[in-house]
C-alpha cells in the first residue's frame, strides 16, 4: 500500500515493512515514522543570487536542498543558517 | 430545527456581515480601508464567542472575540442598548494600537443577544511615527493612544468628551473621525440586519440556529482532522530588523481530532515593534487555519475548540508589556501566519484526500511604507502604499501561484491603482510591475511579487516623508513546499539624486527598472526618511513559494514564463534546466534533456565532495 507523506515522498508498506520512499523512484530513505532527512543527499549553498537577481539575501543565509540518493529528485528545501538543525517532520499514522 | 430554516439563518448571518463590510468600505475615506481592505467585521454571541467570521484580515476574528469578552467583564451591568465600545490595547485583545476595534452590543427587547465587532487601521493613532507603524518606538507607551476598553457611544449618542480625547491625540483628526464614523455605521447596519433576522424568525429559533452552527463547525473540523494523519511538523522563519535576527519556530502536532501549535524556541521579545502580544499570536495562528482547513466550514467558535497554542511568555510571539508591538501585523504576526501555513500544508500533503489543498507560503513579508506630509492640494496626507496588499500567491499542489495574488490571511486584499495613489499624494510612479524571477521555482512556480519606484511630484514642500518598517530583506519569508524554492526577499532602496538628469533634460529617458536608475542606491529598511527633490524610492516585494522539484516543471510552462518575462532565460536554464531556441520562441528539447541530466548529475557530484 502506498500513501503520500509529502509532495515528493510516499509511505510504502511491503512484506510487513513500512518505509518512507521517494515518490519518483521508490528509493527507501527511512523506516516509517522516523526522520528521513539524514538519509538524503544534502546540498547547502548561499541563498544570495541562487535563483535570480532578486535573491539579494544576506551572506549567511543558506538554501538547503535534500535530494533522493537514488534519482537526485529534489525532495525538500529549507532556509537555514549554518548549523541549524534540520526541520523534522514525522507522520505517525 | 428543520435544516432549511437552519441554512437560511446561516446564510442570513453571512449576509449581515457582508453588508456591514460594504458599509465600512463605503463610508471610510481611507485608501487602506477601501482600497487595501485592511478591515474586518464579524458577529459574536452574547458571551463574546465568535459566531460568524467575516472577510478582511482574519487575524482579527478571534482577537475581537476576546475584545467582546473583555468588554463584557469590564462593563458588566453597564452595557446598554445603543452603546459602542472602543478597544485597541494590544495587551488586552487588539493586534496593534492603530487597528481599533469598535464593539457593538446588539439588544433585542432589552436583552443582550449578540455583538458585532469591526476594525480598520485608522489614519493615525498618535504614535511617534505617523500612520501607526512606529519603527522608532521602543515601548508601547510611544505607540499612540491605547485603550483597554472605553464607551465611545452611549445609548446611541456619541460621547463627545471621549471622541475629543481621541481626536486630540492623533494627526489628521478629521480623517480619523471618518474612520470612526465608518465603523459606527458598520455596526449600526450589522445591528439592524441582525434584529431584522430575529424579528422574522424569533429569538429562540435564531439562538438555536447559532448554537447549532457553532457545534456544526466543531464537528466538521474534528471530522476533518480525524481524516488527516497524526504527526508532527516543523517550520521556522527569520525576521531581520536593523541587523538583528529573530526566529519564529513552530512544531505543530496533530493527534486524533486536535491540533497543537507549539512556538517554544522562538526568540525572546525584541526592542523593536515587530513583537506580537498573546492575542495577536492567537489570531495570527487562525488566519491560515480558516482558509486552509476550514474553507467549507463556517468560521466560528466551534473551530477554535480543537486548537491549542503554546507560546512562551516574553518571546517574540507572546511579548510582555511594555514591549513595542506597533509593527506586529507585518512582523511576528505574519511569521506566525507563515509557519502555520507551512505546517498545515505539510500535513495536508500527507493525505491522499487533501494533498491538493496544500500550498506554499503566500506573500511572506509585507512591504510597509507610510507616506506623510503636505499634499498637492494644500492638505496633509498620511497613508500606506497599498502595494503591500498586492501580495503573491504560493504555488499549490496542482497549479502555479497567482502573480500579485494577495495573501492567505486576507482573502480580499488588493492594491490601489497608480492613479489613485498619485491623486492623493504628491508623488509620481516611474514604474510598477511584476518582478522577474521573484516567485519561488518549482514544479509549480510561486506567483511573482512586484516592484515600483516613486518620485516627488507637484509637492508644496519639495517632496514628502515616509516611514518604512521593513523585514524580509536578508531572509526569504515565502517558503517553498515539497522541494519548491523559497521566493525572493524584499528590497527598499533610497535612490539619491536619481532624477537629476531628467531635471536638466526633460527628454531624458524614464528609468524602467531599478537597474536603469542612475542615482546612488542606499539600502534602507527601518525608520523615517525624506523623499525630496530629485530622489526616488524603489521597493520590491517578495513572490510566493514554489512547489515541487523545478527540474520536473513542464518545459512549455517555463517557455511561457520566459515569454511573459516572469522568469529570465538564465533561470530557465540554470534552475529549470530548460533551454530555449535563439528567439525564445520554442523549447530546444534535446538541449533541455541534456541540461536537466547535467543538473541532476551535479546534485550527485556535490554530494561526493
Amino acid at each position: 500500500m502506498t500513501r503520500p507523506l509529502s509532495a515528493t515522498l510516499d509511505r510504502r508498506e511491503s512484506a510487513g515493512t513500512r518505509s518512507i520512499c521517494c515518490t519518483a523512484c521508490g528509493h527507501a530513505l527511512a523506516a516509517a515514522g522516523h526522520p528521513w532527512k539524514p538519509a538524503a543527499t544534502v546540498r547547502e549553498r548561499p541563498m544570495a543570487g541562487i535563483a535570480g537577481a532578486p535573491y539579494s539575501t544576506g551572506p549567511r543565509v543558506q538554501l538547503r536542498e535534500f535530494f533522493c540518493p537514488g534519482c537526485a529528485a529534489l525532495l525538500d528545501t529549507e532556509t537555514a543558517l549554518p548549523g541549524d538543525p534540520f526541520l523534522t517532520d514525522i507522520v505517525r499514522a | 430545527m428543520d435544516p432549511i430554516t437552519f441554512e437560511i439563518i446561516r446564510h442570513r448571518l453571512y449576509r449581515v456581515v457582508e453588508e456591514a463590510v460594504i458599509t465600512l468600505k463605503h463610508v471610510s475615506g481611507s485608501a487602506i480601508t477601501n482600497e487595501g481592505h485592511d478591515l474586518m467585521v464579524s458577529l459574536y454571541r452574547a458571551d463574546g464567542s465568535l459566531l460568524m467570521g467575516g472577510v478582511g484580515f482574519l487575524h482579527h476574528l478571534t482577537s475581537a472575540a476576546e475584545a467582546c469578552k473583555h468588554i463584557i467583564r469590564t462593563f458588566a451591568g453597564n452595557i446598554q442598548e445603543g452603546d459602542v465600545f472602543l478597544l485597541n490595547d494590544p495587551y488586552t485583545a487588539a493586534l496593534h494600537t492603530s487597528d481599533i476595534y469598535l464593539v457593538h452590543p446588539i439588544h433585542h427587547k432589552k436583552k443582550l443577544v449578540a455583538w458585532s465587532a469591526c476594525f480598520v487601521h485608522v489614519y493615525d493613532i498618535g504614535a511617534m511615527n505617523p500612520g501607526g507603524f512606529s519603527p522608532e518606538s521602543r515601548d508601547i507607551y510611544t505607540e499612540g493612544f491605547s485603550s483597554p476598553g472605553i464607551k465611545l457611544v452611549e445609548k446611541g449618542a456619541v460621547r463627545k468628551d471621549v471622541m475629543a480625547l481621541l481626536l486630540n491625540m492623533v494627526r489628521s483628526p478629521e480623517m480619523v473621525a471618518l474612520d470612526i464614523s465608518s465603523m459606527i455605521a458598520c455596526g449600526n447596519v450589522a445591528r439592524e440586519r441582525m434584529l431584522a433576522l430575529i424579528d422574522k424568525y424569533g429569538f429562540k429559533t435564531v439562538d438555536q440556529a447559532c448554537r447549532s452552527l457553532i457545534d456544526q463547525s466543531e464537528t466538521l473540523l474534528r471530522a476533518r482532522l480525524k481524516e488527516l494523519p497524526d504527526g508532527r511538523w516543523e517550520a521556522r522563519q527569520f525576521l531581520d530588523v536593523q541587523g538583528e535576527v529573530y526566529r519564529v519556530t513552530l512544531a505543530m502536532t496533530k493527534k486524533k481530532d486536535t491540533l497543537t501549535f507549539d512556538f517554544t524556541g522562538s526568540s525572546p521579545q525584541s526592542p523593536y515593534g515587530v513583537n506580537c502580544s498573546y492575542w495577536a499570536g492567537w489570531g495570527a495562528l487562525f488566519a491560515p487555519i480558516f482558509p486552509l482547513l476550514c474553507y467549507d466550514i463556517t468560521w466560528n467558535e466551534g473551530m477554535i475548540r480543537p486548537i491549542t497554542m503554546i507560546a512562551p511568555e516574553g518571546t517574540i510571539v507572546n511579548a510582555k508589556r511594555p514591549a513595542p508591538v506597533s509593527i506586529a501585523t507585518v512582523g511576528a504576526i505574519q511569521s506566525v501566519n507563515n509557519v502555520a501555513c507551512t505546517c498545515i500544508a505539510k500535513m495536508l500533503s500527507a493525505s491522499e484526500k487533501y494533498k491538493d489543498e496544500a500550498t506554499a507560503v503566500w506573500h511572506g513579508s509585507h512591504v510597509a511604507i507610510f507616506l506623510f506630509g503636505k499634499n498637492q492640494k494644500g492638505g496633509e496626507s498620511i497613508g500606506i502604499m497599498t502595494e503591500t496588499f498586492g501580495g503573491a500567491g504560493g504555488a499549490r499542489a496542482f497549479a502555479d501561484g497567482i502573480d500579485l495574488g494577495g495573501e492567505i490571511p486576507n482573502p480580499i486584499s488588493r492594491m490601489a491603482n497608480v492613479e489613485t495613489v498619485e491623486a492623493n499624494f504628491p508623488i509620481r510612479y516611474l514604474f510598477r510591475r511584476r518582478t522577474q524571477d521573484s516567485g519561488g521555482a518549482g514544479r509549480f512556480r510561486g506567483g511573482a511579487g512586484g516592484e515600483y519606484a516613486i518620485v516627488p511630484h507637484d509637492a508644496p514642500d519639495g517632496g514628502i516623508h515616509f516611514v518604512v518598517s521593513g523585514k524580509g530583506i536578508q531572509y526569504p519569508m515565502s517558503e517553498g513546499l515539497g522541494g519548491g524554492y523559497p521566493a525572493s526577499p524584499c528590497s527598499y532602496q533610497w535612490v539619491h539624486n536619481n532624477e537629476a538628469d531628467r531635471a536638466r533634460n526633460v527628454d531624458a529617458k524614464f528609468a524602467q527598472s531599478v537597474d536603469e536608475m542612475p542615482g546612488r542606491k542606499e539600502p534602507i529598511s527601518w525608520g523615517v526618511f525624506p523623499l525630496m527633490g530629485e530622489d526616488s524610492l524603489f521597493v520590491r516585494w517578495n513572490g510566493g513559494g514554489g512547489y515541487g522539484d523545478p527540474l520536473v516543471r513542464d518545459p512549455a510552462a517555463v517557455l511561457a514564463d520566459v515569454q511573459a518575462r516572469v522568469v529570465s532565460r538564465e533561470i530557465a536554464d540554470r534552475i529549470y534546466g530548460v533551454v530555449l531556441n535563439g528567439e525564445a520562441s520554442a523549447v530546444d528539447e534535446p538541449a533541455t534533456r541534456a541540461q536537466r541530466k547535467a543538473l541532476r548529475a551535479a546534485r550527485f557530484a556535490k554530494a561526493a565532495e
